[in-house]
């Protein structure tokens, strides 16, 4: 066998050393979140739990169980919502020629440079006036909206790579605009659909600030909110905390783990060559 | 079955001109070809027919219905045209099947499943890809896709074929061997079909007519022979033919009243038959053009031969082409050249008179 190079072995030291850096606080969660309350005062917390037990798990959800539902109710629909919203804007704008499509993608990616703060009150009023205030449906909007941007940018991308010639040819075979779309375009959209979806996912699983002025202590108040909810007022369960945000961040990694191999594909996949 | 009539038809992107007042006629199960460089319109052209382009002037008959007209806001659109395109890239649906490639115009218009399954499987027979029915386009060779994307294009019957460049993709060889099944095809369907290509051998072998484009204006429309023979400019007939027709600018000149060229290095008087046509132009520049296989080459002066320098014969196998200057020109003979034709020597070219033509040296246009 060769050995390998100095300058390799220097690299895997290095990679090694910054892979123990990022795990360790993900390892100290753990570990606290196994640890009765008495334990987590007498050890360091990267130590291992003397006694386990599953006990802060079961606190923790006892509290989140709610929101989590919430939380995992609004993402999925906004996440689907807003994928296909930008599936059909990107396609409008990559390849149905019309008059101001430039400028009208123009607005649309100037959306996602707009920050949360900025709509605030507009988002609160206009919410409350729509009747969806402290509803799982303000969630759902906002999100989705929030979203149209930059799914319809990544789609519009997607799109452009797709040779214009398929979709000419789909219409001298007689298809019309939305049959393009269901039959040709939305058949290879896979990959920007795993690429917007776990983006879109992510972002809005984690979101704080919408939730906190749109459901704040209301029966839609999303895990987020009630995440930070659960700091208590005068003592820390660390325990229960840690536990809360191992739960809160469980969904989040089984996405990656069940579409992390397709997510790489798809930022790959730059031509879709026949 | 159908007749295409294209009058006036202008498109400009931008400040380009792409297209510049075409008109063409082009018959009822004719194959017609549309030949020029790249840039020359000649897609555009077809993209019109297709109404996949609007066009900004002009308008568009397939007989006598009006398809395109923009002054009178006539735009029939691709869907109801009744016309099949094949792409330079094949343009298969990448994620369906051959079968439902093939399928897919039939589907679209809601054809009963045994009647798709009776024509996707007549269809393929005739393009000989049956076995293919089940792969997808990824697993398909170049020349293989060319034929699931014809049949897309015969399954429907449609009354046009629209082609563009469907061989450029292809290898040498595949090429020349599709170009038959092409023609073939052509002959026993029988449908109007306009093609597309800047491979003047491609155009000359398929086409029953051809157009040639320059810089969106028409140059020529004629059967190849014509082309070849009697080419109406100094670009048609540069650009029909391998190795092209050769060409050497001079200045008219009266010589004991009969015309002569000449050609700086030396002179050459016109042959009888033309002195008049030439005479009545009126012009002092002209070019003076031969095709390669017109010439014969000898190492001995002759009387109205023009002398050439040799610098170096090729030999094809079936025939050697020699390579000359004259003056600062190359040309090039296709000949045999005779014993004492040697290389680096001077040698003289004599000229086939009923072959050659004269050009007006400043529009390029025709003279004799």
């Amino acid at each position: 066998m060769k050995l390998p190079s100095p300058t390799r072995v220097l690299l895997y030291i290095v990679l090694i050393l910054i892979a123990f850096l990022i795990v360790l606080p993900f390892w100290a969660g753990i570990t606290t979140s196994l640890k009765t309350s008495i334990d987590v005062i007498y050890t360091i917390p990267v130590e291992p739990p003397p006694s386990p037990t599953f006990g802060p798990w079961m606190d923790a959800l006892e509290v989140m169980g709610r929101p989590l539902l919430n939380s995992l109710t609004f993402t999925i629909f906004a996440t689907i919502f807003s994928c296909i919203i930008g599936s059909i804007n990107g396609y409008a704008l990559s390849k149905i020629r019309f008059k101001g499509s430039d400028i009208v993608f123009m607005f649309f990616s100037l959306g996602i440079f707009i920050p949360y703060q900025t709509v605030l009150i507009p988002l609160v009023l206009t919410m409350s006036k729509l009747g969806l205030y402290n509803t799982l449906g303000a969630l759902v909007l906002a999100h989705t909206a929030y979203g149209i941007p930059i799914c319809t940018l990544i789609f519009r991308n997607f799109y452009k790579e797709i040779p214009d010639s398929l979709v000419m040819a789909a219409k001298t075979d007689g298809a019309g605009t939305w049959k393009i779309y269901r039959s040709i375009l939305l058949p290879l959209s896979a990959a920007a659909f795993v690429v917007a979806g776990v983006l879109q996912f992510t972002s809005i699983w984690d979101d704080f600030l919408f939730g906190l002025i749109l459901a704040r202590g209301s029966e839609a108040l999303p895990a987020s909110v009630a995440l930070a909810n659960l700091r208590g007022t005068t003592t820390a369960n660390w325990n229960v905390q840690m536990a809360g945000a191992l739960w809160f961040a469980l969904p989040v990694v089984i996405v990656y783990l069940v579409l992390g191999k397709y997510l790489i594909k798809g930022y790959m996949a730059g031509a879709v060559k026949g | 079955m159908v007749k295409v009539i294209i009058k006036n038809l202008t498109k400009k992107y931008g400040e380009v001109q792409a297209v510049k007042n075409l008109d063409l006629d082009i018959e009822d199960k004719e194959f017609f070809v549309l030949l020029g460089p790249s840039g020359c319109g000649k897609s555009t052209a077809l993209l019109c027919i297709a109404g996949l382009l609007r066009p900004d002037r002009g308008e568009i008959w397939f007989d006598n219905k009006l398809v395109t007209n923009p002054q009178r806001d006539v735009y029939l659109p691709p869907q109801q045209r009744e016309v099949a395109m094949v792409f330079q890239d094949y343009a298969l649906y990448p994620h369906m099947t051959v079968s439902q490639n093939i399928a897919f115009p039939l589907e679209v218009r809601k054809t009963s499943k045994s009647e798709v399954v009776k024509r996707v499987k007549a269809t393929a027979e005739l393009l000989g890809i049956s076995q293919l029915l089940d792969r997808k386009p990824k697993q398909l060779s170049g020349g293989q896709r060319q034929r699931v994307a014809l049949g897309r294009a015969i399954i429907r019957e449609p009354k046009i074929f629209l082609m563009d460049e469907p061989l450029a993709n292809l290898d040498a060889k595949l090429r020349v061997y599709m170009r038959v099944e092409l023609k073939k095809l052509h002959q026993k369907l029988g449908t109007t079909t306009v093609y597309v290509t800047h491979d003047q051998v491609e155009a000359m072998s398929l086409g029953d007519r051809v157009a040639v484009l320059k810089d969106g204006i028409l140059q020529q429309v004629a059967a190849p022979t014509e082309l070849y023979d009697a080419p109406k400019n100094t670009f048609v007939a540069g650009f029909i033919g391998s190795p092209p027709m050769n060409m050497l600018n001079g200045n008219l000149v009266e010589k004991d009243e009969n015309l002569t060229i000449d050609l700086g290095v030396t002179t050459f008087e016109l042959p009888h038959w033309m002195q008049e046509k030439v005479k009545e132009a009126k012009v002092s520049e002209v070019v003076l053009g031969f095709r390669p296989e017109h010439i014969t080459l000898t190492g001995k002066y002759q009387v109205n031969t023009i002398e050439a320098k040799v610098e170096m014969c090729e030999s094809i196998g079936r025939e050697v082409h020699v390579h000359l200057t004259v003056g600062d020109n190359s040309i090039v003979a296709v000949t045999t050249p005779a014993e004492d034709v040697k290389v680096g020597k001077a040698a003289w070219m004599v000229l086939n008179e009923e072959k050659i033509h004269i050009f007006d040296g400043k529009t390029g246009g025709i003279l004799a």
